[in-house]
């Protein structure tokens, strides 16, 4: 039996590319919202992207897209074009939200303008996740995900440490700067239906990515403002240890803060001596001393099981961590206990596996309820049923899915 | 503002919790932060401190990220705090911590607890490992979620050990995670009357972006090997030397209209007409050669002079802003992004605002993050309703603190 999710009877529209849209839809989608994604006839960039099962390339199976497209209906419509625009205007008339990604340069030609949106239904709350927001000078600026980790501060404050000048300031894994995007974009889209109800009428909402990356500098950022200091990835880390070590079968993370951390760490190891040395007295010396106590620590490690270390360290209360590889995730007895990862069905890809729910809400649980859905697959149903008026009226999963 | 008239209960400390809550204050929700001088949030007693002079209120760390919340100070350790704080709880819609598993019930303010004082209350617990399961209790640690989660283990250089990401991305990323699940069990609330519990785990919100590896895995055994700032699918895509000490900027050229225009750009129009080197397939098998050319142009200009050569020809490229570059942006302040309120310790500083706008409500920082204690005596008497002599006699036996 399917319960309903929290955000039920809510009615989205997702157009634009690749992640920071699709992912803002997709925390809609998994809380029961309705979402209809359209895409163009060439499809949304992410059924490049794999990974492929099999390793062979196919739009209707790529990894990337089903985890962001689950629990959505899919349309082909190219909006550059009158009747594709129509298209959207029908879908668009009965929504609540449309969330897109298109970049401001492009607004216009795709029938995105939100004064002419608005006309057609005043109660829609447009969303826009814009590279660089659409006020400044900058706002026409091309942009991709390593851009915007780059402009809005976080590339530079990692890579290698200190004496590695010459390789350059790294990116994380991933779409990380488009995910902060669509994070934000859900949230002030739940914002912008709170103030409906109070108003009565829907909004425009920008989203800056560039502003997202730069809201997520930690302490960082105000090192110029505080004190007249800039951080960057070369400068000594205030403390230690916060490092990687390589064990006998993979890394793990020593993290002590707190000086109890530290005195638990040296009795694990066997070296209760060395909290008494002047050298490594407090975490600031450590820090000041790391290179020479580094050595000292890797000696050690590197005949420790990763797995027997991280549990014995936690015992003691020490916030050791596995450097999981995807591995140790799949297999973990924590995980796996909770259930978190989640098993789809796909038509062509098959059986997938993939990260499940982010929260867990006791009345109103998060869910798959559908597969993603091939490109185009829904056109010709929600065409049929534009024409009758019963656009959001969708069809169960059971009817749906085969 | 969309949740006027919303009241959240903070326990949270540290930053996902804190950066959970920024979200709904940035909202207009009237957060409350419960705090103690006997075991203050991390953030106030780290720097960076206004004009280097320590102190529990001038940490701009602490100042960032709790912008437009209030602070009653109560030890929650002290036996005659539970009362307040349950009443505390009574007149508020959202309650927020980031506590280890457990933390909250043996301060007897677990979710069963607060549901019997408040039936429609929404409580939101965010720990590292999640409210069930065998590692529950384990300590969590900002920068040991990033390994914890699988990010390490995917970024980083060719060929070398596994990396960090330059911040404790676990927490924010948590923190918006949840803010977006406590807005949903609000909504839900306005249209049922129901409230609900949220267990949220940060090393599952980490995980839930890195989705493309975890597929991998399950699919193939393998896992995506670490590949520095190169992508499969557009070259060049990295970051590269200009002139000046530690100058960087970063390209991408999407596609194969991009590459011509960048190779016309750098000066190398023989790269531009080059066939073999037309396709992306051409270009993945000459990475290092485009990357070396494109070095080469980058290192004898600024990341500034790059950008705007690169941008006019409608080629992605941006410097690697740090922190000055952010602080002296023009484009940023004609944004309006930034915050400088009068703060009573720290006068007017710089600080980050809201990276989105509401354009028919707009939404904005009402006032600087709060000095310790600052709305102890305005949450007891207004909100709370208790008289002076109650506020005095708590205060005497030292639950104000």
């Amino acid at each position: 039996m399917i319960s309903a999710g929290p955000l039920q009877g809510l009615r989205i529209v997702e157009c634009g590319g690749l992640v920071s849209a699709a992912y803002a839809c997709k925390l809609f989608a998994d809380l029961g919202a309705k979402v209809i994604k359209i895409e163009p006839p060439w499809g949304d960039p992410s059924r490049q992207r794999g990974p492929f099962p099999r390793g062979r390339p196919d739009p209707d199976a790529s990894g990337l897209f089903i985890y962001l497209n689950c629990n959505k209906r899919g349309v082909v419509a190219d909006l550059s074009q009158r009747s594709g625009q129509e298209f959207l205007c029908g879908l668009v008339r009965e929504a609540d939200l449309l969330i897109h990604n298109v970049p401001p340069s492009r607004i216009d030609r795709l029938g995105l303008n939100y004064e002419h949106l608005s006309r057609v239904n005043p109660k829609l709350i447009k969303v826009s996740i814009t590279p660089f927001g659409i006020h400044g000078p900058l706002s026409a600026y091309e942009a991709s995900d390593l851009i915007l980790w780059a402009a809005g501060g976080l590339a530079y404050l990692n890579g290698a440490g200190p004496g590695s000048d010459d390789l350059p300031p790294l990116k994380p894994f991933g779409w990380q700067a488009s995910v902060q995007g669509a994070l934000n974009a859900a949230v002030a889209a739940l914002g912008a239906l709170f103030a409906r109800r109070k108003l009565g009428r829907g909004q425009h909402v920008v989203v800056s990515v560039q502003q997202c990356v730069a809201s997520i500098l930690e302490l960082t950022f105000e090192y110029y403002p505080y004190m007249g200091l800039v951080a960057s990835r070369l400068g000594q880390k205030p403390i230690q240890p916060l490092d990687f070590f390589e064990c006998r079968d993979g890394w793990i993370f020593v993290c002590c803060v707190e000086e109890h951390q530290w005195q638990q760490l040296v009795e694990l190891m066997g070296h209760p001596d060395w909290a008494d040395l002047e050298i490594f007295r407090d975490r600031l010396s450590r820090a000041r001393n790391w290179d020479a106590l580094k050595l000292l620590m890797q000696e050690w490690m590197a005949e420790q099981s990763v797995e027997e270390l991280y549990h014995a360290g936690q015992a003691r209360r020490i916030p050791l961590a596995p450097v999981s590889t995807m591995g140790d995730l799949l297999r973990s007895p924590h995980l796996s206990k909770r259930g978190f990862f989640a098993v789809v069905d796909q038509p062509i890809a098959g059986r997938t596996t993939l990260p499940g729910a982010p929260y867990r809400l006791s009345r109103t649980p998060w869910q798959l309820r559908r597969p993603a859905p091939r490109l185009g697959e829904h056109t010709s149903e929600v065409l049929r049923a534009l024409n009758t008026g019963s656009v959001w009226d969708e069809a169960t999963s059971e009817e749906s899915s085969r | 503002m969309p949740l006027s008239g919303i009241r959240v209960a903070d326990f949270t400390w540290v930053w996902a919790g804190p950066f959970c809550t920024l979200q709904l204050a940035h909202l207009g929700a009237e957060v409350i932060r419960v705090e103690s001088a006997a075991r203050p949030c991390v953030t106030r007693l780290l720097p960076p401190w206004a004009e280097g002079q320590p102190g529990l209120n001038r940490s701009g760390y602490f100042n960032q990220y709790n912008q437009g919340k209030y602070s009653i100070a109560l030890d929650l350790k002290h036996p005659d705090a539970l009362m307040v704080a349950k009443d505390l709880v009574r007149h508020c819609d959202i309650v927020c911590e980031n506590f280890a598993a457990g933390v909250m019930e043996r301060l007897g303010l677990g979710y069963e607890a607060l549901r019997a004082i408040r039936p429609d209350i929404i409580m939101i617990s965010m720990s590292g490992y999640g409210a069930t399961g065998p590692e529950r209790e384990y300590v969590s640690y900002g920068p040991a979620q990033v390994p914890l989660s699988g990010l390490s283990s995917l970024t980083g250089y060719r060929g070398y050990p596994p990396m960090h990401v330059g911040i404790s991305y676990g927490d924010p990323t948590a923190g918006l995670h949840a803010a977006f699940a406590v807005l949903a069990a609000l909504w839900h609330r306005q249209q049922t009357g129901e409230g609900q519990f949220i267990d949220l785990s940060q090393w599952e919100t980490t995980i839930a972006v890195i989705p493309e590896a975890i597929i991998e895995y399950a699919w193939h055994g393998t896992q995506p090997e670490r590949n520095g700032n190169r992508d499969p699918m557009m070259v060049p895509h990295g970051v590269f030397r200009c002139a000046g000490e530690q100058r960087w900027v970063a390209i991408a050229a999407r596609d194969d209209v991009e590459w011509q225009r960048l190779a016309v750009t750098i000066g190398r129009p023989d790269l531009a007409e080059d066939p073999a080197l037309a396709t992306l397939a051409g270009r993945l098998s000459a990475v290092e050669l485009i990357e070396r050319a494109v070095e080469q142009w980058t290192s004898q200009r600024s990341p500034l002079e790059v950008t705007q050569a690169l941008q006019a020809a409608g080629v992605a490229a941006f410097p690697c802003y740090d922190s000055r570059d952010l602080a002296e942006d023009e484009h940023l302040r004609a944004e309006g992004f930034f915050v400088e309120l009068e703060h009573p310790e720290v006068g007017k500083k710089l600080h980050l605002g809201i990276p989105w706008k509401l354009c028919g409500s707009p939404c904005f920082v009402k006032r600087p993050a709060p000095l310790l204690g600052e709305h102890t005596d305005y949450v007891l008497r207004e909100i709370l309703n208790y008289d002076d002599r109650r506020i005095e006699g708590l205060r005497a036996s030292g639950v104000l603190r």
